[in-house]
């Protein structure tokens, strides 16, 4: 079947039937969330799923745990990893993990005594971190970038055999993880 | 699985993907309108957008056939979720467009199996960089309405 022309609006005039004229289609079809969800067809290997579940969870922890750490070695990245690290504990609990998962709560504590008190000094004495955190400051991105792609990739296949909403979740979860590479990276 | 559990799966992969395709139909047109308006330098950015996002298209034109659809036309227009006078209106569009487009995808992850479920978590991960590149700011669960992911608040059809 062929596709009418790619609408490309360029120009002015364009605009004005794009605003006023609004035929047919929603722009969305995101609503499929209908009746048949709570279903969630196929699971029928609740250990399975649990083991994964488990897993997702798990990595999320220590993810926050990694981010921890960054954060102590590093408390000028406190305030650009902050929001990071938020999503990552609620990923965490959205696998059913707790929030402080983390087995660092020294590292957090710190963190946030630092990050508020001291005038930043560049770099962080060796002693404030807990795991073996690179003295750059971009390097420890960049280390923080790598695991949260290693475990994105991890998730994507896990989620091939995962039942539907849990694949759907972890698919989720994944795409969230590899934004994240790119504002550690990239941004 | 008995055989109408099958043919139930299946006509749940072909809804998901006629929606998944709806929506890309939607994000080609809408980049058409963020291509008019977005400032020269990120002009270069939404072309490579709108043209990943025609790619995708035409694999799920592709797919539908393959499970024996006839796949959804685009609609001669659609409504935009708000007006977009200038570049910094555009670039929001841009958010907005990859946002929706995660949801349909994150639904056809779910519906789908084997190969396809794959690559819908491939389009799903690529629309959410592609979002973040353009709002700058993450969220925890793109395409997850339920989770106050950026799906939410979709906006009625008008007619």
């Amino acid at each position: 079947m062929s596709f009418p022309p790619s609408p490309r609006a360029r120009s002015g005039p364009r605009r004005r039937s794009l605003l006023a004229a609004a035929p047919a289609a929603l722009l969305v079809a995101g609503c499929s969330a209908g009746p048949g969800d709570s279903g969630a067809g196929g699971g029928s290997r609740p250990s399975a799923a649990d083991r994964a579940r488990a897993r997702a969870a798990r990595d999320s922890g220590e993810l926050a745990a990694r981010y921890d750490a960054v954060v102590a070695a590093h408390p000028k990245l406190a305030e650009r990893l902050r929001p990071l690290r938020a999503e990552v504990v609620r990923h965490a609990e959205a696998f059913g993990g707790t929030a402080d998962s983390s087995p660092s709560p020294s590292a957090s504590a710190s963190a946030s005594a630092s990050a508020s008190g001291t005038p930043g000094s560049g770099k962080a004495g060796p002693s404030a971190s807990p795991a073996a955190v690179p003295a750059k400051p971009k390097d420890a991105l960049a280390e923080l970038a790598a695991a949260e792609r290693e475990i994105a990739d991890r998730r994507v296949k896990a989620l091939l055999d995962a039942p539907g909403e849990l694949a759907r979740l972890l698919a989720s979860v994944a795409a969230a993880g590899a934004a994240h590479v790119y504002l550690l990276t990239e941004a | 699985m008995t055989v109408s559990e099958a043919r139930e799966a299946k006509d749940r992969e072909l809804r998901a993907l006629q929606a998944a395709l709806a929506a890309e139909h939607a994000a080609v047109y809408g980049y058409g309108v963020v291509g008019g308006r977005i400032g020269k330098d990120r002009r270069p950015e939404a072309r490579t957008a709108y043209d990943a996002h025609r790619a995708r298209r035409d694999a799920l034109v592709r797919a539908v056939k393959d499970v024996g659809g006839e796949p959804v036309a685009a609609a001669a227009g659609y409504a935009l979720p708000f007006q977009v006078p200038d570049a910094a209106a555009a670039v929001r569009l841009a958010a907005e467009l990859e946002d929706r487009v995660a949801g349909v995808y994150g639904d056809l992850v779910r519906a789908g199996t084997g190969e396809r479920r794959r690559e819908a978590a491939d389009a799903m991960r690529e629309a959410a960089v592609r979002s973040v590149r353009w709002s700058s700011r993450s969220v925890a669960f793109p395409g997850l309405a339920e989770r106050g992911g950026p799906a939410s608040g979709s906006p009625a059809p008008t007619t």
